[in-house]
């Protein structure tokens, strides 16, 4: 019997390799739909950010490079002046967010992929502007990540404001992982924190690192394509796209370092080994991380009162299952996850509008409301 | 499986596997064979997809790396730039979100249309090996010369084979 078990031990040893395990993983339950899921604003290729005016007309951004008022029922186009704007691979125009305070002074902040700047290819650029009539104007460039390269992946980004009137971006790390996401000095892979007119607030974690990136907030991230605040606690909340089997979710603290490439959970594509590594100290761990990973796209707190039941759990469209989680919460620790709109599609963006239901952003549908019945 | 390894904390399991080592040697080369397969067959893959490549250039006769072996070589670095992330290493898709570029039959008999989809992307169902897909590619940016690599590396690799290089020409052609 001995020998029987260690063998098995040499066996399973051996044989583990480029196998991922989690252990005592929370599985996702099937949906149970109690609600209904009608389509909001329709023909929309590849929607990505969505953001509300005060009046309750709806911002979206599409990738390739429209800007989308949905006021009335109706879809308009705003006329907009982003000349550098880089579509290649997963960049284009991305995320959309209406400042808190925008009846007092209409700013409007977006990200997307821009080729200002020297050499070839492009890198993510946040821009404010304001809206004047169908026109988008007042266009101030807030941040520009450098340098340019003609990679088409990990541009990031996600754009979101907490209580203190701080201004948060991701950037991803542009593919370039061997050089960015661990050296302060460079940009990608790094979520960025600003003022809201772009200037770098003096307790910023990196602002007397001598060359370094100081907007910078916290680093070794990967590709952030979500990023939510925390409607009791305050803190900055966000997932990232891991390698196979490693997506993560963060909660995001000031100057600490999110372990990308150094420990991940993840493979490469392949199924090849990137590190052996999980923690080390010095490095953040996900509070928790899918296998197999769902390819997560927008991230919001459920809020309000029109779905009680979920009310503080967060919701995560996945890219890859063509469905919404639902990842139950308790605190900080991931208790349960469930299936929301199961097969609506690869879901890019989720956020509560102000109306308190649920806008997810649906690739090649548009915009799809969730309401209870 | 990893789940046996649970009740042993790191330096107990290498006494145990030292202790076994000597007692049970053919043991250890039955696993060891276990792991050598497990982690070579991504190798095997890919040594058997250059030998289809391989065959392709020594029908040219020539020592050169021919334009198609270069446009291949090239395509390949687009491919996992743009591609490998939705159609995976294996180019075999996710079924029911990203078609199968491997053994696909529409790359076979869609060629301008396949062309099309990579230079301006792709929207709308398609039917790929009888099952239907209705997802966006979305337009790569990717410029005539890319995408000519891109489709001659996809249409020379995991099994497809192509009768014709795609030529940067043949691209300009397929218009908007």
């Amino acid at each position: 019997m001995r020998y029987f078990l260690s063998y098995l031990v040499l066996l399973t040893f051996f044989t583990s390799c480029a196998q991922q395990v989690k252990l005592d993983d929370i599985p996702i339950q099937e949906e149970v739909r109690n609600y209904s899921i009608k389509t909001f604003v329709s023909g929309i290729s590849i929607p990505w950010g969505m953001a509300w005016l005060p009046d309750g007309s709806m911002l979206i951004t599409e990738k390739s490079s429209d800007l989308i008022h949905f006021i009335n029922g109706e879809k308009l186009n705003i006329t907009t002046t982003f000349h550098d704007l880089y579509i290649r691979g997963q960049g284009g125009l991305l995320d959309i967010e209406v400042h808190p305070n925008y009846l007092e002074n209409g700013w409007i902040y977006i990200s997307y992929a821009s080729n200002e700047g020297e050499g070839d290819g492009g890198n993510t650029k946040l821009i404010r502007a304001k809206l004047e009539g169908n026109t988008l104007t007042q266009v101030e460039t807030l941040y520009k990540a450098t340098p340019n390269t003609t990679s088409g992946i990990h541009f990031g980004s996600r754009i979101v404001f907490d209580k203190d009137g701080y201004v948060y971006l991701t950037i991803g790390d542009r593919g370039n992982n061997e050089e960015n996401p661990q050296d302060i000095h460079r940009d990608g892979g790094k979520v960025y924190r600003l003022h809201e007119d772009g200037s770098i607030p003096k307790d910023n974690p990196f602002i007397s690192v001598a060359g370094a990136k100081t907007a910078l907030f916290s680093y070794g991230h990967r590709n952030l394509q979500g990023m939510t605040i925390h409607p009791s606690t305050g803190k900055i909340w966000t997932h990232e796209h891991g390698p196979k089997g490693g997506d993560e979710i963060n909660i995001l603290k000031k100057g600490a370092n999110y372990g990308w490439p150094e420990i991940t959970y993840g493979l490469n594509y392949d199924g090849t080994v990137i590190t052996e590594e999980t923690e080390r100290k010095g490095m953040e761990n996900p509070i928790y991380y899918w296998l197999p990973s769902i390819a997560p796209s927008g991230m919001a707190f459920v809020t309000g009162d029109k779905f009680p039941d979920w009310k503080g759990d967060l919701l995560v469209g996945s890219l890859k299952f063509q469905y919404l989680e639902l990842v139950k919460l308790d605190g900080n620790k991931v208790i349960a996850r469930q299936k929301i709109a199961t097969d609506i599609g690869r879901v890019r963006n989720v956020k509560i509008g102000p109306d308190g239901y649920i806008y997810i952003a649906v690739e090649g549908k548009g915009i799809e409301r969730i309401t209870p019945n | 499986m990893v789940i046996f390894i649970l009740p042993w904390k790191e330096k107990e399991l290498k006494e145990l596997l030292l202790i076994n080592m000597k007692n049970h040697i053919h043991l250890l080369s039955f696993t060891l064979f276990f792991f050598v397969s497990c982690t070579s067959l991504e190798k095997k893959k890919v040594a058997e997809n250059s030998t289809k490549n391989s065959i392709v250039i020594s029908d040219n006769h020539s020592k050169e790396k021919t334009e198609l072996q270069k446009s291949i070589m090239r395509g390949k670095n687009v491919y996992s730039g743009f591609c490998m992330q939705c159609h995976l290493p294996d180019g075999k898709g996710v079924p029911g979100n990203f078609p199968p570029l491997a053994g696909s039959d529409w790359l076979t008999d869609k060629r301008s249309e396949s062309i099309y989809a990579v230079k301006f992307g792709q929207t709308g169902e398609i039917i790929v090996n009888g099952v239907k897909y209705n997802n966006v590619m979305a337009p790569m940016g990717l410029n005539d010369e890319e995408v000519a690599d891109v489709m001659n590396y996809i249409m020379n690799s995991w099994g497809n084979t192509q009768d014709q290089m795609v030529t940067v020409d043949e691209v300009k052609d397929v218009k908007k």
